[in-house]
């Protein structure tokens, strides 16, 4: 082969052209003996890396020139054009790929909402006692108690939103919540506030949840003038389906305060003539407090990191109150510039939500009334009663023992993915605001865990003995666990603490047992990939193994899945940390390592230099990834949701895995009933 | 380089200024950067970039989803470029290479050397798919150019580079 024909071909494969398996082979048997080509090769690779390393100049920040020449254009077509809200959209916190359900294009109001100042506080609210709530643990458990306890609730809220846009400083809404246990739901959003154009649409929004059929009302999306409202309408759902979510946070915050690390008690006070307990968490940790801003209109941005102070009623743990301060700091002053908003002290709220009425009343039923829209989407799901399941499903499907208390509400038979695929059974349990369902089928021929449960859950050992597979909390979904047996594949799903969930799981009559080798071991054209316990995975790789220490990971954070990654005969490790409760914004943290003299090639345009643990790194903002090369080996760190200083803590904790005895890497990963074994002690078989 | 999400696009299309606005906010540095190789002028990247995003949002009617959007933004940026190039000959000011913040600014200024010696039919390719990282089919889009003559260009513009960076790489620089 002519070293120019196959250098050409080197040439186009670096640059993601695919060449034929015959060209390819050709390629690498001359690469292996050919010394020019091999250098040309390894001197391309490194001109790619200083050209996206050297030539990314600093870049100006140049939206708000652009778009005030776009609105001046003469060639602006008038009459075709939104003279919408310049520059405030709906909230602006990056966040993970919604489901289609909660991006479905809402509409607007049927205004039922009673304007803030005819609003009157009152209510039946429960007797008040001495509150002896002190720590953020009781916070959590006493909003997680309450939840269990209430059939009923409905609550008037004031909004106030400042810096929408500049020629409208303050806007004015209200907010009404209506529940009844155990699934019927309502959010309204009105929009009170006087726009100084006439072709700016009010963000009224209406949210219903009413058993198996699910509703959402926004402004729709037009060109000109005001944008009438659009309806979805979802039928035939899965009971608390995460892609047709019931915002229940609203009437007491069980998701955003699951976490007592990620909560801090500042004290109390009184509000409203109540006594209330005063919390403070991150603005990105209280989003299920704010599930108005994703479901359609117009809002001003927020910034992750702003602070969110909660008043908590110290009896009924009802929100009374909660505000959003802007962080301090250069980012947060930066991040404000691009949004053109005015410069906002910390000190002063820029989002307030008051309670003007709360309480335990029924609303009637006619509350919870699907609008009809055009959009109706039906899910399929068919709801029977319990004792005809086996008939329709062709199986008997198992059932808990014991359901922590919570009683039967309805088995569903949800539409097959096709023809061909196995049926399914979901029954669903519920009282007050908690809910747990237990999805089961048989022959399951997926590749990977059955139900919301992905490959790199946490290992946890079920009271009892049998294998299970766990994820925490999101903003969408409950905490998860699936679990693969002989013959049977299941999933639960619930709003239960962890604990709860993992005696559930035991009470089945199943055993689970580790999943089976061709879901823990993937191969592709580029190499193996194999879930091994830690210490398994550490025997197998020639370099110290490094792991982070007590304190490097975010609080509640916890070695979920350890990883062998074998390219081309190296053995790297890939270790997977998630929080243990809730997971609200941070994300699963990944961390890598395999032997390497040296950097990979830059992959992004905009990186930056950044110094980790003594060595030159390279921080890649828009993955939130960390990487450097130290004694030979190189390490990528990649934490969505945590910025640089975050990912520099993970970082600079890392501490060299020494033993099978030290493989937890956090205290929190061995949860105080040794019952939750993490995947470091592998139960027997797992081990090749 | 990631296109759009359509729904946005076809937003932006109705003439909704807010959608349109996304994507300025998701390719300007971009555009900008793109910009600046092509003039060397951090103030007339700045009014080529102003400028590639107006006549876009004049002519993002016209634009059929033929190539991606990214291309097609690209191509006009060129468009842009090069008219402010060509308006500027004779009072030539180039300014030094921005800085980027971390150091190495000699490694930096020798890139940029070997990049202005290199021929412009080289540059533009080695730029598009090296810095910017677009496929052969997007940056044919680009330089409307056939896929074929983008990846010859780019292996020559390789080996041009590699030789204008030997000195270096002899010193093993490279």
């Amino acid at each position: 082969m002519d070293c120019e024909r196959l250098q050409a071909a080197v040439s186009a494969r670096m640059d993601g052209e695919r060449l034929s398996a015959r060209l390819a082979a050709e390629v690498d048997r001359h690469l292996a003996t050919c010394a020019a080509c091999a250098t040309f090769e390894r001197t391309a690779w490194r001109l790619r890396e200083r050209a996206r390393f050297e030539l990314a100049p600093a870049v100006p920040d140049l939206v708000e020139p652009i778009m005030a020449a776009v609105r001046e254009a003469p060639g602006r077509r008038p009459g075709r054009l939104l003279q919408a809200v310049p520059g405030r959209r709906s909230a602006t916190i990056p966040r993970r790929p919604r489901s289609p359900g909660r991006l479905a294009p809402v509409a607007a109001a049927l205004v039922v909402g009673l304007v803030a100042g005819s609003l009157s506080m009152g209510g039946p609210w429960r007797q008040s006692r001495r509150a002896t709530v002190a720590s953020a643990e009781q916070v959590t458990e006493g909003v997680a108690r309450a939840a269990a306890l209430l059939t009923a609730y409905q609550a008037r809220f004031s909004v106030t939103e400042h810096h929408f846009a500049p020629d409208l400083p303050v806007r004015e809404l209200s907010m009404g919540v209506w529940f009844r246990a155990p699934d019927r739901f309502r959010l309204d959003v009105t929009d009170h506030t006087q726009y100084p154009a006439r072709d700016r649409t009010p963000t009224d929004l209406r949210l219903v949840v009413n058993g198996s059929a699910w509703s959402s009302t926004a402004p729709s999306a037009c060109p000109v003038g005001t944008c009438p409202p659009r309806t979805t309408v979802i039928t035939n759902r899965v009971p608390f389906s995460g892609s047709t979510p019931t915002p229940t946070d609203l009437i007491l915050p069980m998701n955003a305060l699951a976490d007592a690390h990620e909560l801090q008690v500042v004290g109390r006070s009184a509000v409203l003539g109540r006594r209330a307990i005063r919390v403070r968490l991150t603005f990105e940790q209280a989003q299920p407090l704010f599930p108005f801003l994703s479901l359609g209109g117009s809002w001003r941005p927020f910034f992750p990191g702003d602070r969110v102070d909660l008043w908590l009623d110290a009896t009924s743990w009802f929100p009374l109150r909660y505000e959003v301060f802007p962080a301090p700091g250069r980012e947060r002053a930066q991040w404000a510039l691009r949004f053109g908003l005015p410069p906002e002290p910390p000190g002063r709220p820029v989002f307030q939500v008051n309670a003007l009425s709360v309480s335990e009343q029924p609303p009637p039923s006619s509350t919870f009334r699907i609008p009809t829209g055009r959009g109706t989407q039906d899910q399929g799901a068919r709801t029977v009663p319990l004792s005809d399941l086996r008939k329709e499903a062709g199986f008997d499907p198992v059932v808990p023992e014991q359901v922590e208390g919570l009683d039967p509400y309805r088995a569903v038979l949800p539409a097959p993915a096709d023809r061909s695929a196995a049926p399914e059974t979901v029954i669903s349990y519920s009282k007050g605001l908690n809910w747990l369902k237990v999805g089961e089928t048989r022959g399951w021929t997926g590749d990977a865990p059955y139900g919301p449960v992905g490959l790199h859950a946490e290992e946890v050992r079920l009271p009892g003995g049998g294998v299970a597979y766990y994820e925490p909390a999101t903003d969408e979904q409950g905490r998860r666990l699936s679990i693969h047996a002989e013959g049977i594949d299941l999933y639960l799903e619930t709003t239960l603490p962890r604990d709860q969930l993992l005696r559930v799981a035991a009470s089945l009559p199943v055993s689970g047992v580790p999943i089976p080798e061709a879901w823990r071991i993937r191969r592709s054209a580029d190499g193996v990939t194999e879930r091994l316990p830690l210490a398994a995975a550490v025997s197998r790789v020639r370099f110290p193994v490094m792991q982070p220490g007590p304190d490097g990971l975010p609080d509640g954070f916890a070695l979920a899945s350890s990883e062998l990654v074998t390219v081309r005969h190296v053995g790297g490790l890939t270790l997977y940390f998630q929080a243990t409760d809730s997971d609200l914004g941070v994300g699963p943290i990944r961390l890598h390592e395999e032997p390497s003299p040296e950097l990979p090639p830059a992959s992004s345009a905009a990186q930056s230099r950044v110094e980790v643990r003594g060595q030159v790194g390279r921080w890649t903002p828009d993955r939130h990834q960390l990487e450097w090369v130290e004694d030979g080996v190189y390490y990528s760190i990649d934490a969505p949701g945590l910025d640089l200083p975050g990912v520099l803590a993970v970082a600079d904790s890392l501490v060299p895995v020494e033993g099978p005895a030290t493989t937890t890497p956090s205290p929190l990963a061995t949860p105080p009933d040794a019952s939750t074994a993490p995947s470091a002690s592998p139960p027997g078989g797992v081990l090749p | 380089m990631q296109d759009p999400d359509p729904r946005t696009l076809a937003r932006a299309r109705e003439g909704d200024l807010g959608a349109f606005e996304d994507l300025v906010r998701s390719y300007q540095a971009d555009v900008w950067r793109f910009a600046y190789h092509f003039t060397r002028d951090h103030a007339l990247a700045e009014d080529v970039t102003q400028e590639a995003f107006l006549r876009a949002f004049r002519f993002l009617r016209s634009f059929r989803g033929d190539s991606k959007f990214t291309s097609w933004l690209f191509r006009i940026a060129r468009n842009c470029a090069m008219d402010a190039i060509r308006r500027r000959k004779g009072h030539e000011t180039r300014e030094a290479p921005p800085s980027m913040g971390p150091p190495d600014p000699e490694a930096r200024a020798e890139l940029h050397a070997a990049l202005a010696a290199v021929s412009d039919e080289h540059r533009e390719p080695f730029l598009l798919i090296e810095v910017f990282g677009l496929s052969y089919q997007e940056t044919a889009d680009v330089l409307n150019l056939r896929v074929g003559t983008v990846k010859s260009r780019m292996h020559r513009a390789r080996l041009a580079m590699m030789h204008a960076l030997a000195v270096e790489e002899d010193a093993g620089g490279l």
